[in-house]
């Protein structure tokens, strides 16, 4: 059976010869999962996906009043 | 019933649209949306309220980023209670791309109206190498919009 490959910046390399790490990051505002795959220490691949929670420019229309003096 | 004061919750959506010249008005050569790009910057730069158009200063640059940035759609916009509000209608998406420089940060801008800017977001210092930089809109209402009026 073929071992699968997978594309990185050596090209397309035996997944099993790379080390994969996963990161979070949880904020208020967006939450983003970071993987890697690395060949001994150097970072081979690297994806990032982030999750906008909300939109966080939120344009506030302010009505102004008539003076009744 | 009795009389009261708003700004018209219409007026907030038609604003979106467009609709609205309140001052010099901009001659449209359609009735069709505009275009619209997402760029990513370096988090060495300075994108934000003050950034009034697209510019490829501080761009990232990289395998497979082409300058300007990706083109998305907004959904129509729309109108729930009294805020208006609209959200990319897809996720923005760079594919196997190389981008060796931290960034942080991307600017929806304008590209039918002279490269004006709309919005920027930040989502932390982030580098992508020989992979996918993705980034997921929210749900699209009142309270989570991407972009509001409110």
């Amino acid at each position: 059976m073929d071992e699968p490959l997978i594309y990185t910046s050596k090209g397309n390399l035996p997944i099993s010869s790379l080390r994969y790490e996963t990161v979070w990051h949880d904020t208020k505002d967006i939450m983003k999962f970071v993987e890697r795959y690395l060949l001994g220490d150097e970072v081979v691949r690297e994806s990032a996906h982030v999750y906008v929670k909300h939109g966080f420019t939120s344009l506030m229309a302010e009505q102004g009043t008539f003076n009744h003096g | 019933m009795a009389n009261s004061q708003a700004i018209a919750t219409s007026f907030k959506s038609e604003i979106l649209d467009g609709l609205h010249a309140l001052g010099t008005s901009v001659v449209r050569a359609g009735t069709g949306a505009d275009t619209f790009k997402a760029a990513l910057y370096l988090a060495t730069a300075s994108i934000g309220a003050g950034t009034t158009a697209y510019s490829v200063t501080n761009e990232v640059s990289g395998t497979n980023y082409t300058a300007g940035g990706a083109t998305f759609t907004w959904t129509a916009p729309t109108t729930s209670g009294t805020t208006a509000y609209t959200t990319p209608s897809a996720n923005i998406t760079w594919t196997t791309v190389t981008l060796s420089t931290a960034f942080d940060c991307v600017l929806l801008y304008n590209s039918t109206q002279s490269n004006r800017a709309v919005a920027a977001y930040t989502f932390g210092s982030q580098t992508v190498t020989a992979g996918n930089f993705t980034l997921t809109m929210p749900t699209n209402d009142s309270s989570t919009g991407l972009l509001r009026i409110a």
